[in-house]
C-alpha cells in the first residue's frame, strides 16, 4: 500500500458547511471567481458578475459565520471599479489586492475596500500584462501573477515593480498554457494552475521548475483544466479540478490522497432566503433534488448543472491559517467549506 | 467566369454556413462542389472556439442566468465552428420550433434545446419530434406540464400539428385534441418547484438548476384514441410515427427547407391559400423525405444538389437574417479569436437588427426575408458591417487588406481594387449597377483609386473604405 493510499480516506477532509447564495447586488455572491482570505479570517469574495452590470461586479465581504461587511467595487473602468475581476490576494497589511482580466491591471484596496491605488498595463513586454488572473503573495510582500495570455507568471513588488518572469507557451516542464491560479508554499515554492496544460506545476521562487503533477484525464490524480491550487502547511496541495467538477487533494509528493464530488447544504443566507419565501421553500422540500438522471451527455458540467449539491465550476481553492478549504463555485455562487478530520 | 466554381461554393457556404473567407473558399474549391456538400452533410472533427474557454472567461455563458447568455454562447459557436451547416440547422428547427426566454426563463434549458437541435437536426425527422416533445423548454413553452390525464392542455398538441409538422388544414380540432391525450404524463423532473422558480425567475439560492425529462405513466390517459384516422391506444411516440407518415408532414418540412435555404416563401399562415413557388422542388423534396425514411441530411444532399439550388437566379435572392449577417461578418473579420467582451456586443448588435436568440416574436419564430429590412434595422446592419470591416485592426481585414495591398504594388484601378475587395470578402458576385457605384467610390470617392507612389499607409486606407463600401451593398447583406 502506498503512502497515497494509506492517506485516501474520506476522513482527510469532511464537510463543514455552506456560505453564500445567489445575489445580484449587497449580501451575496454572483459568479463568484476568486475568495482572498484576510488574516482577521475576514473573507474578500471577487464577484465576476455579468457584464455591464454596475452594481453585480464587486467584491463582498464576510466570514465564515455568515457575517456580511458589506461590498466594494462596481463595473467600470475607473479607479477602484472592474470590468473582468478574477484574483484576489491580500498582503501582510491587510490590504487587498484584485486583478482584472479585461482591464490588465492590479487594483488595491485597504482592508475595509477603499480604493487605493492600481497598476499594470497591457502589453507582452516585461512587466507588461495580458489577462491576469490568479495572484498570490511571498512572504516578503511581492506579488506573483498569473499572466495568462502571456503564459507566464511574473513577480511584482506590493507597487507593481517588476522582479522576475518565468513560464512561456508551451508543454514541457516549466512551460505553460494559459495558467490560472497560483499560490506559495511556506518555503516560497510557487504551485501554479497550469490550465491548458492539465498539471499542476511546481517553482523555486525564482522560476525554477521543480515538479509537476497530474497528466489530462478523470481518474484520480488526473485533471481537466485545473484553475486553483492551494498547499498547506503540511505540503498536501488542494487542487481545483476546474473541468472535472471537483476537487482533488495531493499529498507532499503527489500522489494522490483524496477527490471531492461536493456535498452542498443550505447555507445561512439560504436558509433564511427559503424561510421568508415561503411558497418556494415549501416547493423545493417536496422536490428530489438528487433525482436519477439518463444525461444527454454524460460529463460533469453536465452533471453538476442537474445536481445542486455537486461542485458546479469550482474555481477557486484557498486555505484559511487554520487549514480550512474554502471551495468558490462560481456557477452556483457559493462556497463549499471543508476541514481536516480530527485525527 | 474563371471564378464561377469559387462563387458557386461561395452561395453554398452562404447557405449552408455562415459564408466564408477566401482562403476557405479557395480550399472548398480544390475539393470541389460535390466533395463540399458532402463534408458539410457529415461533419467530423469538429474546430471552435472551446466550451472550456468560454466558460473559463465568460462564466454568465456556463452559468446562464440572464437573458442573452444562450444566444451569445451559440454564436461564438456560428462564428467559429469548422461544421456550420450542424449550428445553421440548429438555427433552422429554432426559427421552426421557435422557444423564448420570457416564459421558460431558463437559459441553460434553451442552450439545451439548441444543443438537441445540433445532435438530432441532420438525422431522422421522427427521432427529431421525438426529442422535442421530451425537450423540458418546449414543455414548459408549451405548457405540457399542465397537460394532465384528467385535464388536458392542448397548447403542445396543436402546435405540434399546426407549426411543427403539418399545417393547418390538414387535421381537424378532434385530432388536436386526441394529440394532446396522447402527451399527457410527458413533463419535466420536480415540476412544481422548476415552474414556480421559472415563473419567479428565481435563481435563489444556488443558480439554475437544469431540467430534465420525465414520464409519468400515472398522469398518462392510457385510452383508446382516434387520431388523423387511426384508433389505438397511442401514446405521444404513436402518434408522432402517425404524423411522420403524412403527405402535410413532408411538404410541410420540403417547404421550409427550401424557404429557408433556397428563396424565401411567405409566412406560414399564408400556405394554406398560397401554392408553393416551386411546386416541383417540394414534391421532389417530399419525395426524398419518404424514400429516406425521413431523413434530413439526404433532403439537404438532394436540395444543395438540384439545379434550383445552384442555379444563380437564386444567388443573393434571401436576405440575410441579422444571426447570419454577425456570424458572418465576425467570420470574415476574425474578431473572436479568443473569448473577448465584445462578442456580448455582437450578440446585442443582432438584437437591434430584430434577431434575438432564443427570445422569437412568437410560437411561429421569425419572419424572414425582406421582413427583416426596416429603415432602422438596415441601418444598424449598414452601420454594423461597414464599421466591423473597415476596422484594420481586426485580424480577418488586417488579412484582406494586406492580400489585396500586395497586388496592388505599383498602383491599381478602380475596377481593379472593386474587384480584388469583393473577391477577398467572399467571392461576392455583384449586379452592374453595384459594381458601378462601387466603382465610382474607388474613384472619386475620397479619390479612393490607388495611384503609383501612394505610400502603404494611404493604399491600405483606401482599400478598408473599399471594403467597408462593399459591406453596405445590397449583395453583401443578402445570402
Amino acid at each position: 500500500m502506498t503512502t497515497s493510499e494509506t492517506k485516501a480516506s474520506a476522513e482527510f477532509l469532511e464537510y463543514f458547511m455552506t456560505l453564500g447564495m445567489t445575489v445580484m447586488e449587497g449580501r451575496g455572491f454572483y459568479y463568484p471567481v476568486d475568495t482572498a482570505i484576510g488574516q482577521d479570517s475576514r473573507l474578500y469574495v471577487v464577484n465576476r458578475s455579468l457584464d455591464n452590470v454596475a452594481r453585480g461586479v464587486r467584491v463582498t465581504m464576510c466570514d465564515i459565520d455568515s457575517e456580511y461587511y458589506g461590498n466594494f467595487g462596481s463595473f467600470g473602468n475607473k479607479d477602484g471599479q472592474f470590468e473582468w475581476p478574477s484574483g484576489g490576494a491580500i498582503d501582510s497589511r491587510g490590504r487587498v489586492y484584485i486583478s482584472d482580466e479585461q482591464l490588465h491591471r492590479i487594483s488595491v484596496f485597504d482592508h475595509s475596500g477603499a480604493f487605493l491605488s492600481q497598476w499594470g498595463a497591457h502589453g507582452s513586454g516585461e512587466g507588461d500584462l495580458d489577462t491576469p488572473s490568479g495572484i498570490a503573495f511571498d512572504d516578503q510582500d511581492n506579488l506573483y501573477v498569473s499572466d495568462t495570455y502571456n503564459h507566464r507568471i511574473q513577480k511584482f513588488t506590493a507597487d507593481g515593480r517588476f522582479l522576475l518572469s518565468f513560464g512561456s507557451q508551451g508543454q514541457g516542464n516549466g512551460e505553460l498554457n494559459l495558467p490560472w491560479g497560483v499560490t506559495l508554499d511556506g518555503n516560497n515554492n510557487v504551485y501554479v494552475a497550469d490550465w491548458g496544460n492539465d498539471r499542476i506545476q511546481k517553482f523555486s521562487p525564482q522560476g525554477d521548475c521543480l515538479a509537476s503533477y497530474g497528466a489530462s484525464g478523470i481518474a484520480d490524480g488526473e485533471f481537466q483544466r485545473p484553475s486553483s491550487v492551494a498547499v498547506d502547511g503540511e505540503g498536501y496541495i488542494y487542487v481545483a479540478d476546474w473541468g472535472n467538477e471537483r476537487v482533488q487533494v495531493l499529498d507532499p509528493q503527489g500522489g494522490f490522497v483524496m477527490k471531492m464530488r461536493g456535498e452542498a447544504t443550505l447555507s445561512k443566507w439560504a436558509a433564511n432566503f427559503l424561510s421568508v419565501n415561503e411558497e418556494e421553500g415549501a416547493a423545493r422540500a417536496r422536490a428530489n433534488l438528487d433525482p436519477k438522471i439518463e444525461y444527454f451527455v454524460d460529463v460533469p458540467h453536465e452533471e453538476s448543472s442537474h445536481i445542486e449539491k455537486f461542485f458546479w465550476s469550482p474555481v477557486s481553492v484557498k486555505l484559511d491559517r487554520a487549514g480550512t478549504l474554502f471551495v468558490t463555485e462560481s456557477n452556483r455562487h457559493r462556497i463549499q467549506v471543508y476541514k481536516r478530520s480530527a485525527s | 467566369m474563371g471564378n464561377s466554381g469559387v462563387e458557386l461554393i461561395a452561395h453554398l457556404m452562404r447557405r449552408a454556413g455562415f459564408g466564408a473567407t477566401r482562403d476557405q473558399l479557395d480550399s472548398y474549391a480544390a475539393k470541389g462542389y460535390e466533395a463540399t456538400v458532402e463534408e458539410l452533410l457529415n461533419p467530423v472533427g469538429e474546430q471552435r472556439m472551446g466550451d472550456d474557454l468560454i466558460r473559463r472567461f465568460h462564466p454568465e455563458l456556463s452559468g446562464m442566468l440572464a437573458p442573452n447568455a444562450s444566444g451569445e454562447n451559440w454564436l461564438y459557436r456560428m462564428a467559429t465552428t469548422s461544421t456550420p451547416l450542424r449550428e445553421k440547422m440548429a438555427l433552422f428547427w429554432h426559427g421552426i420550433f421557435a422557444t423564448g426566454y420570457p416564459k421558460v426563463i431558463h437559459g441553460k434549458a434553451l442552450s439545451d434545446q439548441t444543443r438537441m437541435f445540433r445532435h438530432y437536426g441532420m438525422g431522422s425527422f421522427r427521432t427529431l419530434l421525438l426529442e422535442l416533445s421530451k425537450d423540458p423548454a418546449m414543455i414548459i413553452w408549451l405548457d405540457n406540464q399542465d397537460n394532465h390525464k384528467d385535464a388536458i392542455n392542448e397548447n403542445f398538441g396543436r402546435e405540434l400539428l399546426e407549426l411543427f409538422s403539418m399545417g393547418v388544414g390538414n387535421y381537424s380540432e378532434h385530432d388536436v385534441r386526441e394529440c394532446a391525450r396522447a402527451f399527457t404524463g410527458w413533463t419535466i423532473g420536480n415540476r412544481e418547484y422548476m415552474e414556480l422558480r421559472s415563473q419567479r425567475d428565481s435563481d435563489w439560492p444556488y443558480g439554475r438548476i437544469s431540467w430534465h425529462f420525465e414520464y409519468h405513466p400515472e398522469d398518462h390517459d392510457d385510452g383508446e384514441k382516434e387520431f388523423l384516422g387511426q384508433r389505438g391506444r397511442f401514446n405521444g411516440e404513436d402518434v408522432i410515427d402517425i404524423i411522420c407518415k403524412q403527405e402535410a408532414t413532408a411538404r410541410f418540412i420540403s417547404r421550409h427547407m427550401y424557404s429557408f435555404f433556397v428563396a424565401n416563401e411567405p409566412p406560414v399562415p399564408e400556405w394554406p391559400d398560397t401554392p408553393p413557388s416551386n411546386e416541383q422542388a417540394i414534391e421532389q423534396l417530399s419525395q426524398v423525405y419518404f424514400d429516406s425514411g425521413y431523413d434530413i441530411t439526404a433532403m439537404l444532399r438532394v436540395l444543395f444538389k438540384a439545379d434550383f439550388f445552384k442555379s444563380p437566379t437564386s444567388w443573393y435572392a434571401k436576405v440575410k437574417s441579422p444571426v447570419e449577417l454577425v456570424a458572418g461578418v465576425l467570420r470574415l473579420t476574425g474578431e473572436i479569436d479568443r473569448p473577448r467582451r465584445e462578442m456580448l456586443d455582437r450578440h446585442l448588435q443582432a438584437v437591434y437588427m430584430g434577431q434575438y436568440l432564443n427570445n422569437p416574436p412568437g410560437v411561429e419564430g421569425w419572419h424572414e426575408g425582406i421582413d427583416w429590412l426596416d429603415t432602422g434595422t438596415l441601418v444598424e446592419r449598414v452601420n454594423f458591417a461597414t464599421q466591423q470591416m473597415g476596422d484594420p485592426k481586426k485580424p480577418g481585414v488586417q488579412a484582406m487588406i494586406s492580400n489585396i495591398a500586395s497586388n496592388a504594388v505599383g498602383g491599381i484601378s478602380p475596377e481593379r481594387l472593386v474587384g480584388e475587395c469583393l473577391d477577398q470578402m467572399g467571392a461576392i458576385s455583384v449586379s452592374e449597377d453595384t459594381r458601378r457605384v462601387l466603382i465610382d467610390f474607388a474613384s472619386i470617392g475620397g479619390g479612393s483609386a490607388i495611384v503609383p507612389g501612394t505610400s502603404d499607409q494611404q493604399a491600405r486606407q483606401q482599400i478598408a473604405a473599399v471594403l467597408q463600401m462593399v459591406a453596405s451593398t445590397q449583395e453583401f447583406q443578402r445570402s
